[in-house]
């Protein structure tokens, strides 16, 4: 079998099991996802060098794939369908990343006080401690709180992203800071 | 951050069926239904210029109103086309062979009217402006809740799209209408708002569809 006939089965296999997750079948949705991701990873990684930025654009690409899965016409090829959906969130990250940079200040700039004020290995324990603090959060409340506040994403487009409403990220955020306010001993904000 | 893992089985956990997208040719053949139907109950309540019988008849005027109906439809087609992540961008220029048809017979109209009064007729006609924009942004809207789902993947250039379809319906509408026949007139006033339109649509387009998609 050549590689083009590997591919063209691969494609064939991945539109049926698409179809099957159209129809709400959990089980071949999972087995898609599952296969394609590392073909995702692929499309990812031709555009983008950093490895942490190519998993959030991977993961970034299956919320959209979930999002717009109702858009995928199986009589197509699946193939097409997902790259530009890879090439887009890459796109995205690399819009946004450069933003970010832009906004960032190398620590040199800071004035010594503000260096001085914690030192290193304090600060790389609290770093460490919120890392494990929001890694138990439920992983709604996580998924939120990543897209709400980390990525600084509105909340339209945080949940055209997650395929959540509005009103389950406005709760799921809220939750997600106040468990994290009362494990740090930190008083809620006032209104 | 989560791992790409959890996140699917968190995905495959949350899936339910879902109805499937009608195709892009049913889509645009509905949004054009609804576009002809709300500009010809315009055309009926404004009424017929008095003398449409004479100008559809002449050549020119027919290929003014078949080249911007055609560049509507062909907008429209575009548009639910490139909304889908598997069609390829070429789509977008679909409606440029139209609209360059309808922009060189304006021109040619230019020319002529040059030739035969020794002037282009120019002067102000702000109610074609507000015809345009008036029906034209609301059909836009429509378009972007109809193509929402590609607020993911090229919101822009399909809400200009949704823009160009939408004016370009509403000029053909308002030529029945409206008593102007200069043709530097038609492009300065109909193609003004048309650009109008499709740059508004460009801007805010997208932010409609989000909202629609949320």
């Amino acid at each position: 079998m050549t590689a083009a006939d590997a591919a063209a089965e691969r494609d064939a296999r991945w539109a049926t099991l698409m179809a099957a997750a159209q129809a709400g079948d959990a089980r071949a949705y999972e087995t898609l996802l599952r296969e394609a991701t590392p073909r995702i990873r692929v499309l990812c990684r031709a555009r983008i060098r950093d490895a942490a930025e190519v998993e959030d654009a991977v993961q970034d690409t299956l919320l959209t794939l979930h999002r717009l899965r109702h858009t995928y016409d199986p009589s197509r090829p699946f193939g097409p369908w997902l790259a530009t959906i890879a090439a887009r969130r890459s796109v995205d990250r690399l819009r946004r990343r450069s933003r970010g940079a832009g906004r960032e200040s190398p620590l040199d700039d800071l004035p010594e006080s503000a260096a001085a004020t914690q030192p290193e290995a304090e600060q790389r324990l609290a770093a460490r401690d919120l890392r494990e603090a929001v890694a138990s959060l439920p992983e709604s409340q996580r998924t939120a709180l990543r897209l709400a506040k980390l990525e600084d994403l509105s909340l339209a487009e945080a949940s055209a992203r997650s395929g959540l409403s509005v009103g389950a990220l406005k709760v799921a955020t809220h939750r997600a800071l106040h468990s994290l306010r009362r494990r740090f001993g930190v008083p809620e904000e006032k209104k | 951050m989560m791992r790409t893992d959890d996140l699917i089985r968190q995905l495959a956990a949350d899936v339910q069926p879902v109805r499937r997208l009608p195709t892009p040719w049913r889509l645009a053949a509905t949004w054009l239904l609804f576009a002809l139907l709300v500009i010809g109950a315009a055309v009926i309540v404004a009424g017929l210029r008095h003398d449409i019988a004479q100008r559809i008849m002449l050549p020119e005027e027919r290929v003014n109103l078949a080249t911007a109906l055609l560049t509507g439809i062909a907008a429209a087609i575009a548009a639910f086309q490139l909304a889908l992540p598997d069609r390829s961008a070429r789509w977008a220029l679909l409606p440029v062979p139209f609209a360059a048809a309808w922009l060189s017979g304006l021109g040619w109209g230019c020319m002529r009217d040059m030739a035969e009064d020794g002037s282009l007729g120019l002067g102000t006609s702000f109610g074609c402006l507000r015809f345009i924009v008036g029906f034209g942004v609301p059909l836009t809207v429509a378009m972007c809740w109809m193509t929402r789902h590609a607020s993911a993947i090229r919101p822009g250039p399909v809400a200009a799209l949704g823009g160009l379809a939408a004016a370009a319906v509403c000029s053909v509408g308002l030529s029945l209408i409206h008593h102007l026949d200069a043709a530097a007139m038609i492009l300065l006033w109909h193609g003004g708002s048309i650009v109008i339109v499709t740059l508004v649509a460009w801007a805010f387009g997208p932010r409609v569809m989000r909202v629609a998609a949320a």
